[in-house]
Parts: structure tokens; C-alpha cells; sequence
């Protein structure tokens, strides 16, 4: 609790204060994780405000999977705000840049301790938000106020599905509460409408297909941003939040799930070997990656994804954070020589393994963990993956071995782009890059990347470097650990395998614009959803303009002709009847004023009028 | 003889007439005319009275003492006349009218 609030202020005292709140942060939550740890979940509840009968509620609730969550997010994020006091530092916005990432870590913390889902909601927007923030920092550049615009329009369209799942939950069981829904135990179908409503906000966050076109796209943003958003927390925040309502997906939900996770682990991986750019590489390992966690999750193996998205957070963080560095002394370098490559773009790069060999190093190790090399925890969580996947089909043949086979074709290609990249970024000969004089990163970057590294080994999962039911593991499976030996025997092979078929395909490159442009999605989307909306606007907008326009004229005219004929009736009648009575008073007036006027005859004349009346008068 | 309303309406009609040259004519002498015409008109009523009561002469007084009241009055109201020409340069009798304001 007392992690989040330290990161809600924002950090106006630049460089210093950020991570060192950060480090109490991390900190303090590796006391609730020690306490948390095992035991008793750590549930704290409050009444927010009460709406008609029912009240809102609010609360926090810690068990196994939010404290793991609760160390990987302030932890990652402590080191990447570090690392940014090295990467930004001299940027112009540099305040903003901090208070956002000071920000989102609140947010997702948020996310993590929640324990109802429309408070996780909440911070999910706010993660959605916060990342926008980020993604679009250098807002100068169209491309990445694009990007982030592309990003945060996609995650809302996810949460649309998320929010028609929360609402099928309300009105099935009136309750948010994560422990109390726990309680619901039937599959009844509107279950299965729920949790994929609640799977759509994860293919929006997480970036499965179809929505992953984002992740590339925000690359644009500063490299820490897309070491923490896009390696290591918010993508995980799908992930996160499918394991723990998991109980409430009915089998053909996360039949869905798995397949939606197969076909991103292949789409991502495919598209990340044809790639040049180096950070988008790494998002597309990353969407790989996801994807197969969710296919963990699918497979009903919440444990193995929750491993898997553990050990990819350290690795994967550390690749960014390497790329990072890369791109950083190489920026620099080019400041001083005044030439002008992109930086990012490997086909410009090569042979850097002697200029900078401590980067070099760091690529190595996380590289591996990321290809699933044995020795490293990369390699664990795949295994555990794969013998969860192995343990679900039952007997006899179904389509859920194609899921597995997708695996395995995954981990494949993940060896593939991981040893391109690496090779043509360090070994071979230099490119572009003979002229100029790099210097290594420094020490405020390293230190960073150096920790990450060395979360990559296999000793942060367990002690056996080929038995994955480690301390995180059985700390979150519930149930016997099923370890298979074939598995991890065939992996290694298999992995082997596929370095050695990398290596020999390492000088060929490999042209394929359909996997250059991410399958070409945004085109997609374009064509598919853009230009139709856009039609209906127009119509709409004629609509309006040609007939409730109209309307407006009409009922205007009418009104001004009452308005006219409530004029005349004004000044002719009622003024009239003032009028008239004036001149009749004028009238009367002026006549009775003749009885004064002097004329000796009028006098005579209206005395012999009055006897006459009189006489009348008197005779009747 | 015949009824006596025949003499009554003539004596109200040249009263009437009489009244009306009163108010309507615009010369002095005219309306001293018009009130000539209105005391024949009663002469004759009264005498009418007296015909048709005989045995009494008071009708017929009554009408002689009108006509030397009617002359004096006349005498007077045309020296009156005369004095308002004088002084109003005027005998349209609207024109005199300092009386109002």
C-alpha cells in the first residue's frame, strides 16, 4: 500500500528523486512480498460510495500472484528509471518524462493490488493513458504522437469488450469482488460471454492478434518506455489480470484464448525475423512471447504463464535496456562525428562486439533467455509451458496438438531472429559504423542491464538448471508439479538445433514484405474499418446538415411567424383597447369641455336639450 | 270648430323653428329674431287655450302682455347688440366668448 502512494507524487526534482522513490518502492514491496509470500492473502476492503441499494466497493487484495507482480513491476521499474537518468538525460521534457513513468508505475501497481475488477479497470485506463503519455513523449514527431494515438485508440476498442464483460458479470452476480466471484462455480454461458468480453481488453492490452498492430508503432517512444511498458508490465497486465479471474473462464473460452495465443506467438515470431529495425524486432519478439503466454493460459496453466511473464520481464526489460544502450552510444557517437544513419537499423550495424563488448555481453545473456537456451530462465518457463501444453489435449488426438506444434515452431523461429539480431548487430564486419569512436555505456546505464542480466540465468527459478517447479512455481501451483523429462530432453535438442541452423543461415537475409509490415494490419485496418467509419461520418454529417438542419430552419420560420402574429394581435388589439379607451376619455373630455367653450348658442342649445329630457322624463 | 291639437302643433313647431334659428344662426339679430318666433309661438298657444275655454279673456291678456314684454326685450336686446358690435367688431354670436378659457 504504501508503494503506490509513494509513486503517485510526481517528481518534480528531476533525475534524483525519481529513482530514488523508485528504490523505496521496490523496497517496500519486497516487505509485503515476504509477508505475502505463502501465506494468508493479504484482503483489506472499504466501502467506496453506495449507489441505490447496493454500495461500490474498494479494496486491496494481495495474494501469490500480486506480490510476484508487485516485486517485477517496482523492481523493473526502479531500474528503468534509473536507466533513464542516463538515456534522457538533457532532454527537454525531462519532468514530464519522470512524472509519467512515475505515473504509470502507480497505475499498474494499481492494477496488481486491486481486488475488484472495476477498480482494476479503472487502472487499467489509467495504464492505458499513461502509456499514451509515454509512447507519444517526443511529441514533436508526428510518427510517434501517431503511435501513441494508435496505441491507446486500440487498448479502448479492447476495453469496450472488457467493459461489456464487466457489465455481464454485474448483472449475473452483482458482485466485483475477485475472491467473492471465486465463489461461483457452475459454467453457465453467460460465463463464457463474460470472459471473452473480459479477453477482449487483454487482446487490446496485451497485443494479441488482432489488435497487436500497436506494439511495433511504440517503438517510437524513448527506448526505458518501451523496456517497461512493452517488455515487462503493462503487456504483462493482461496476462496478469486472465490468471487470476481464470477460474472464471468456462473451457471453451479458453479454447479461444489458446488459439488467439498460438496464432500470436507464430504472427509475432514470423514477422520478427523479417525485420531490420532493432526495437521492432524486440516487439515482436515480445508479442510472440506474449502470445505464448496466453497460450499457457488457455491451456489452463495459469502457473507456467505467470513464470513464463516473470522470467520474460527480467529478460526482455534487459534486451530493451541493451538496445537501448546501443542506440544511445551510437547517438552520441554520431553527435560528434556529424554523420547521419539510423541508428536503429541493423543492416547499418555490424561488428560492434569489439567497440562495445559489455553491451555485447548483456545481449548474449538475455538473448539466450529469451531464445530459451539451456542455463537460463527463458528456458524453464518455455519448458513449463510446453509440459502444461503436452499435459492439456487428454487422450487421443484433437486440434489442441496443432497449439502445441505452434509452440514449437515459435520457440524455433525465436532462436532464429534472436541470433540474427544479435550477430548482425555485433559480429561480422562494421557497416556504417567504422568511422566513429563509441564509448560504452555509462555506469548508470549498465547497472541497470547488469542486475536484468543476471536475472536471466537460470538460478532466479529454481536451483535445478532443468527442473522448473522452482520457489515461484510451486509457490503458485496449487496442485502436484508434473515434470517431464522428455520434455526438456527434446527441448534441448530442439533449441540446439535451432542455433545451429541460425548459425548457418547467418549471412542470408530474408526479404519478405508481408511480415516487414506486420502482416500488413494497419493496412487493415485502414481499409477495413477506418474508411467505412469514415463514410458513415460523412452520411451522418449530410444527414445532419441537409434534415435536422432543416428541421432547426423550419421550426425557426414558424417561430417568427407566431412571433408576427402575436405583434399585430399585441399592437392591434391590445393596444387598441388602450388606445381606444384614451380617445374615448379624449373624447368625452373634449366633448364635456364644450359646455365651457363660450358659444352663447351651444349654451341654449343644451339647456333646451336638458328641458326636453327632462319633460321626457317626467311624462314617462 | 276643429281640435285644438292642430294649433298645439303649429305653436310647437314654430317654437321648434324658433328654437332652432336660435342656435343655429350665425348673426345676432337673426337669433333676436328666433326668439320673437318663439314667443309668437306661445302667443298662439295661449290664445288656442283661450278659444277653446270661452267666457274668459285671460289667454288673449295673457298673449298682449307677451307681446309688449317680447317688445321691450327686443328693444333692449338690439341696443345690447349694437354695444357688443361695437366693442367685438363682430356679431356672429360664437365670436364672443371671453368667457372661456
Amino acid at each position: 500500500m504504501v508503494s503506490f502512494i509513494i509513486s503517485e507524487k510526481y517528481s518534480w526534482i528531476v533525475s534524483f528523486l525519481a529513482p530514488f522513490l523508485l528504490l523505496i518502492n521496490a523496497l517496500s514491496a519486497g516487505i509485503v512480498f515476504y509477508y505475502t509470500w505463502n501465506n494468508q492473502p493479504l484482503a483489506i476492503e472499504w466501502t467506496w460510495f453506495p449507489v441505490g441499494g447496493t454500495s461500490m466497493k474498494t479494496g486491496i487484495y494481495i495474494d501469490n500472484i500480486s506480490a510476484l507482480m508487485l516485486v517485477v513491476v517496482t523492481l523493473i521499474s526502479f531500474l528503468v528509471n534509473l536507466y533513464s537518468v542516463g538515456y534522457m538525460a538533457g532532454d527537454r521534457d525531462i519532468k514530464r518524462y519522470f512524472a509519467m513513468l512515475g505515473f504509470f508505475t502507480f497505475s499498474m501497481l494499481g492494477v496488481v493490488v486491486a481486488d475488484n475488477l472495476l477498480i482494476i479497470f479503472i487502472f487499467w485506463e489509467l495504464v492505458g493513458f499513461s502509456s499514451y503519455m509515454l509512447i507519444g513523449h517526443w511529441n514533436e514527431k508526428p510518427e510517434a504522437a501517431d503511435a501513441a494515438k494508435r496505441a491507446f485508440i486500440l487498448n479502448r476498442i479492447g476495453d469496450a469488450g472488457f467493459l461489456i464483460g464487466l457489465m455481464i458479470i454485474w448483472s449475473n452476480t452483482g458482485n466485483f469482488n475477485i475472491a467473492e466471484l471465486r465463489s461461483v462455480t457452475t459454467m453457465a454461458p453467460w460465463q463464457t460471454a463474460a470472459s471473452l468480453g473480459i479477453f477482449c481488453g487483454i487482446i487490446g492490452k496485451s497485443a494479441q492478434f488482432p489488435l497487436f498492430a500497436w506494439l511495433p508503432d511504440a517503438m517510437e517512444g524513448p527506448t526505458p518506455v518501451s523496456a517497461l511498458i512493452h517488455a515487462a508490465t503493462m503487456v504483462a497486465a493482461g496476462v496478469f489480470l486472465l490468471a487470476r479471474v481464470h477460474f472464471l473462464f468456462t473451457p471453451a473460452a479458453l479454447d479461444v484464448v489458446a488459439i488467439t495465443g498460438c496464432l500470436t506467438a507464430l504472427m509475432g515470431s514470423l514477422a520478427a525475423i523479417a525485420q531490420y529495425d532493432l526495437k521492432k524486432i524486440l516487439a515482436y519478439s515480445t508479442i510472440s512471447q506474449l502470445g505464448l503466454m496466453v497460450t499457457a493460459l488457455g491451456a489452463a496453466a495459469p502457473e507456467a504463464a505467470m513464470l513464463h511473464l516473470f522470467t520474460h520481464a527480467f529478460f526482455k526489460a534487459c534486451l530493451f535496456l541493451a538496445a537501448g544502450s546501443v542506440i544511445h552510444t551510437l547517438h552520441q557517437a554520431q553527435h560528434q562525428s556529424h554523420t547521419t544513419f539510423d541508428v536503429q537499423d541493423i543492416r547499418n550495424l555490424g561488428g560492434l562486439r569489439s567497440k562495445l563488448p559489455y553491451t555485447f555481453l548483456i545481449f548474449v545473456l538475455s538473448g539466450s533467455a529469451l531464445a530459451g537456451i539451456p542455463l537460463f530462465s527463458g528456458f524453464l518457463s518455455k519448458d513449463a509451458i510446453l509440459t502444461s501444453l503436452l499435459a492439456w489435449p487428454g487422450d487421443g488426438f484433437s486440434w489442441r496438438w496443432l497449439i502445441f506444434v505452434g509452440v514449437i515452431i515459435t520457440s524455433f523461429l525465436t532462436v532464429l531472429y534472436t541470433f540474427r539480431m544479435i550477430w548482425s548487430v555485433f559480429a561480422g564486419p562494421e557497416k556504417s559504423t567504422t568511422q566513429l569512436t563509441v564509448a560504452e555505456a555509462p555506469a548508470i546505464m549498465r547497472a541497470p542491464m547488469t542486475v536484468l542480466a543476471a536475472a536471466s540465468i537460470w538460478l532466479i527459478v529454481s536451483w535445478n538448471p532443468f527442473d522448473f517447479s522452482g520457489w515461484i512455481y510451486s509457490g503458485l501451483f496449487a496442485g502436484m508439479p508434473s515434470h517431464s523429462h522428455l520434455i526438456s530432453i527434446f527441448s534441448t535438442v530442439w533449441i540446439l538445433g535451432a542455433l545451429g541452423v541460425a548459425y548457418t543461415l547467418r549471412e542470408r537475409t530474408f526479404h519478405s514484405p508481408l511480415l516487414l509490415n506486420g502482416f500488413y494490419l494497419n493496412r487493415v485496418y485502414k481499409e477495413f474499418v477506418e474508411t467505412p467509419v469514415l463514410q458513415v461520418t460523412q452520411l451522418t454529417e449530410q444527414l445532419d446538415k441537409k434534415w435536422i438542419d432543416g428541421l432547426l430552419h423550419f421550426s425557426a420560420y414558424m417561430q417568427l411567424i407566431v412571433a408576427h402574429v402575436t405583434g399585430w394581435f399585441d399592437r392591434a388589439i391590445i393596444d387598441g383597447v388602450v388606445d381606444d379607451a384614451a380617445s374615448m376619455a379624449k373624447g368625452v373630455g373634449s366633448f364635456i369641455r364644450t359646455f365651457q367653450s363660450g358659444k352663447i348658442q351651444l349654451y341654449i342649445f343644451w339647456a333646451a336639450f336638458a328641458i326636453i329630457i327632462f319633460i321626457i322624463w317626467t311624462l314617462l | 270648430m276643429f281640435p285644438i291639437h292642430h294649433f298645439l302643433y303649429l305653436g310647437a313647431l314654430l317654437f321648434c323653428a324658433g328654437l332652432i334659428v336660435v342656435i343655429t344662426k350665425k348673426n345676432m339679430i337673426m337669433v333676436l329674431l328666433g326668439i320673437e318666433l318663439m314667443l309668437n309661438a306661445s302667443n298662439l298657444n295661449l290664445v288656442a287655450f283661450n278659444q277653446f275655454h270661452p267666457g274668459t279673456i285671460n289667454g288673449q291678456m295673457f298673449a298682449l302682455f307677451v307681446i309688449i314684454v317680447a317688445v321691450c326685450e327686443a328693444a333692449v336686446g338690439l341696443a345690447i347688440v349694437i354695444q357688443v358690435y361695437r366693442y367685438y367688431q363682430t356679431s356672429v354670436p360664437g365670436e364672443v366668448n371671453e368667457l372661456s378659457d
